[in-house]
């Protein structure tokens, strides 16, 4: 095992042991305000077997997860080519750029009030603002992407007679792959923030359910359960995408792989 | 017919709101399967020239023309060689040499054999499936110059391509090149900051002057590196011994010494 | 010049697709609002809103006017900024220097980055009550890690001989980090300010939108639930407003520093 998990391991290992001493045994932090270790489990016991907030963990966890997928690939699916179009086009940006100026420092959170009153407390206004969020990122990444191409590249393909399609297909978009995904990272990040928010001001079910009803039952076990979910399923889908990049870039030399 | 024609050929070029003139009049004439090197000091223009011809830019006033037409933009007839390779780093070596045949339509089997022919040709054998990352300066620039080659062009434009090479390799790069224009011979334009390189290798070496560029000297090389017999040598160290090399590339870099003191 | 886009528009063309672009979009807009297409209650007209936000400076909603709740909302940005960059800002220039304290922090901080900012909500109502403690929490979730890891990389990545020519001058730790790593990572640090500014304020608007009885976030909740969509609109536009301008000036902030030759 390399020093710097070792390290690391042990860290984590000495908080934990502090977390169950100062909750448990010393009492030194107030069950009101913080859970011990116990109260976590109990709490995770609860919510995975009988359920909370309308309904068992799992339920909870595909919820939130599917509306985190779909949101992104929405967001994703439109904002990627509006970027390469906007990026490649000189017309396109040139029309579209003024509007996205105006919408862009709207940040996403403050789009939830709008939703609800649009679309209600349900899946679709959550999807709404996912996609406020996340197509953002998308778009402006994609269309730095394009605009940070070698100008050499460009003229060698022009050079070599290449038509239109597969201009696009073989030359733009591989050329701006590592920006795209960058973006796509960001937009993951923000489907993550906005689904969370928005389940926390209103939903029917969700993680953000869970940390909603917790709060007001003052169930700090339940509370520390609902944010290790959040982690834990963000972690999941971040490293699933980070797989995704390292699949389709195979061409880029590992010095410069991002941390 | 001229394979490369530039008429009265001016360029300007507008930076912040003004323009300043890049190239002032040139006028040139360029057989077909000539060797032609231009050298200059920086900024002189000759890049420009070279971009004119590759459709790249065009000019301001005057005419560029390569096989009696003009030229109106970029294409596989007139195949570039880049100073920075300009090679896709998504695609393997085969796939970058490949990608201008597949262009012009050429069917499976043909482009097959033609690809492996160009990768004899630069000694790439075994390269095939690496990407650009994985190799040298040098063999990426072999890659490029494959890419050119397999074309067929009319026209091979090359703009200042063993720049970014370190000292070695370049001097193999150029006895490469001039192996590969004995072995197959074709019209080359070939922009250069050094000397040497350009007397080495060319036919004709065009000097031009500083900015506004203007064409100060045409030397014929190859008359004496016929008559002098070395066109017969391989190694550049034994050409560049020769008293004739050795007058004519001081020749030109005193010429070249006039434009850099006239400020 | 980046040739992907073929077409150089004139300074007057783009102005003038930009302005088609807006009046389009305005003039649907007005269009969906005002025939009924959209019911007007939840979509009122553009120059609805902008009356309404206008109004909105004079008349109080929610208990106080437009510039009052943004200034509260303002005031904790500012100091939830200001103890995410005091404490991340010295932390990561720290990490970048002593390998122990990166190894036995950054684990840490992989554990608790993938928590959304919003998600410490209820914690932090549990804690703070509708004090001012709780927001700020809030925004030191969002605003900490890019400062923290900006100035890491910056420690981390400062070009090796800066470093030991300093310690060839016998320099000690202290006045490394101090005197070259904070000075040679300011490019990286402000960059870092400008992610975590803006993920900052929108972390203060999400958690205005759950636990607080003043600000801007504070008032949209209340305009949603009063189904004044104008409200909730010129809102959000004050939200973009504040945004803009701390961008622009942590934009200053930038090309200062890169003027005076710090990046």
């Amino acid at each position: 095992m390399s020093r710097r998990s070792a390290i690391g391991l042990l860290t984590i290992a000495t908080l934990a042991l502090v977390w169950y001493l100062t909750t448990m045994p010393l009492e030194w932090i107030s069950p009101g305000r913080f859970p011990s270790p116990l109260d976590v489990w109990d709490a995770l016991r609860q919510v995975s077997t009988t359920g909370y907030a309308n309904g068992v963990l799992y339920q909870h966890i595909v919820h939130s997860v599917s509306l985190v997928v779909l949101g992104f690939l929405v967001a994703a699916g439109t904002g990627v080519p509006l970027g390469l179009l906007m990026g490649a086009s000189a017309r396109a940006e040139a029309l579209i750029n003024p509007i996205f100026l105006l919408i862009r420092p709207i940040p996403p959170l403050a789009w939830i009030p709008l939703a609800i009153l649009w679309l209600g407390l349900g899946d679709a206004a959550k999807i709404m603002v996912i996609w406020f969020a996340a197509f953002v990122p998308s778009v402006i990444n994609s269309y730095t992407g394009v605009r940070t191409i070698e100008p050499a590249v460009i003229e060698a393909a022009r050079m070599l007679g290449t038509p239109r399609r597969r201009f696009v297909r073989e030359v733009l978009v591989p050329a701006a792959a590592p920006m795209i995904f960058t973006g796509l990272r960001l937009s993951l990040q923000a489907s993550w923030t906005t689904l969370v928010a928005a389940e926390l001001v209103g939903a029917i079910y969700g993680l953000g359910k869970i940390l909603n009803v917790a709060q007001t039952d003052i169930y700090p076990g339940m509370i520390f359960v609902g944010m290790a979910c959040v982690a834990i399923f963000g972690w999941v889908t971040t490293r699933l995408l980070a797989e995704l990049e390292t699949r389709s870039l195979t061409w880029i030399p590992l010095a410069e792989a991002r941390p | 017919m001229a394979a490369i024609s530039f008429d009265a050929v001016q360029k300007s070029f507008a930076r912040s709101g003004k323009s300043f003139l890049a190239v002032d009049r040139i006028d040139l004439v360029i057989a077909d399967k000539e060797f032609v090197a231009i050298v200059g000091p920086s900024g002189c223009g000759k890049t420009t020239c070279l971009r004119m011809v590759a459709g790249f830019e065009s000019p301001s006033a005057g005419t560029v023309s390569v096989d009696g037409r003009r030229v109106t933009g970029p294409g596989p007839d007139r195949a570039v060689v880049f100073q920075q390779f300009a090679l896709f780093p998504w695609k393997t070596v085969h796939d970058n040499i490949g990608l201008g045949l597949r262009n012009k339509g050429v069917a499976r089997e043909e482009r097959e054999s033609r690809i492996a022919k160009a990768i004899a040709l630069m000694n790439l054998q075994g390269h095939e499936t690496a990407f650009p990352h994985q190799l040298s300066g040098g063999m990426q620039q072999r890659v490029a110059i494959a890419r050119a080659y397999v074309l067929d062009p009319d026209v091979l434009l090359m703009d200042e391509p063993f720049g970014s090479l370190d000292a070695q390799t370049r001097i193999t790069m150029q006895e490469e090149l001039v192996r590969l224009a004995r072995l197959n011979p074709r019209t080359v334009l070939f922009i250069t900051h050094s000397v040497e390189e350009a007397v080495y290798l060319a036919d004709r070496v065009v000097v031009m002057s500083r900015r506004p560029g203007r064409l100060k000297e045409v030397i014929d090389v190859r008359s004496v590196r016929v008559a002098e017999k070395w066109d017969r040598i391989e190694r550049i160290e034994d050409v560049m011994d020769h008293e004739s090399f050795i007058h004519w590339r001081t020749h030109i870099w005193r010429s070249l010494r006039e434009e850099k003191e006239e400020v | 010049m980046n040739p992907v886009q073929s077409h150089v528009l004139t300074r007057a063309e783009i102005l003038g697709y930009g302005a088609l672009g807006l009046i389009a979009f305005l003039g649907l807009w007005s269009f969906l609002s005002l025939s009924g297409v959209v019911p007007h209650q939840f979509l009122p007209a553009p120059h609805e809103v902008a009356a309404r936000f206008v109004a909105l400076t004079s008349n109080p909603f929610a208990g106080a006017t437009l510039q009052q709740h943004l200034a509260s909302s303002a005031l904790r940005f500012a100091y939830g900024f200001l103890l995410g960059a005091a404490i991340g800002i010295p932390l990561g220039l720290l990490m970048g220097w002593f390998r122990v304290l990166d190894e036995i922090v950054t684990p840490l901080f992989d554990a608790l980055r993938f928590v959304a900012p919003i998600a410490w909500v209820p914690f932090a109502a549990l804690w703070f009550g509708t004090g001012i403690g709780g927001p700020i929490l809030i925004i030191f979730a969002g605003a900490f890690p890019p400062c923290l890891i900006n100035a890491y990389r910056g420690a981390r990545f400062v070009s090796r001989p800066l470093i030991e020519a300093a310690q060839m001058l016998g320099t000690g730790n202290l006045r490394i980090i101090v005197e070259v790593l904070l000075p040679a990572s300011t490019a990286s640090i402000v960059a870092g300010l400008r992610v975590s500014a803006g993920l900052g304020w929108q972390s203060l608007i999400g958690a205005e939108l759950i636990v607080a009885s003043t600000g801007v976030g504070f008032m949209m909740v209340q305009a949603q639930l009063d189904i004044s969509t104008t409200t909730v609109m010129s809102a959000m536009i004050a939200i973009g407003l504040v945004g803009v301008v701390i961008d622009v000036a942590l934009r200053a902030l930038e090309a200062a520093v890169r003027r005076r030759g710090l990046a």
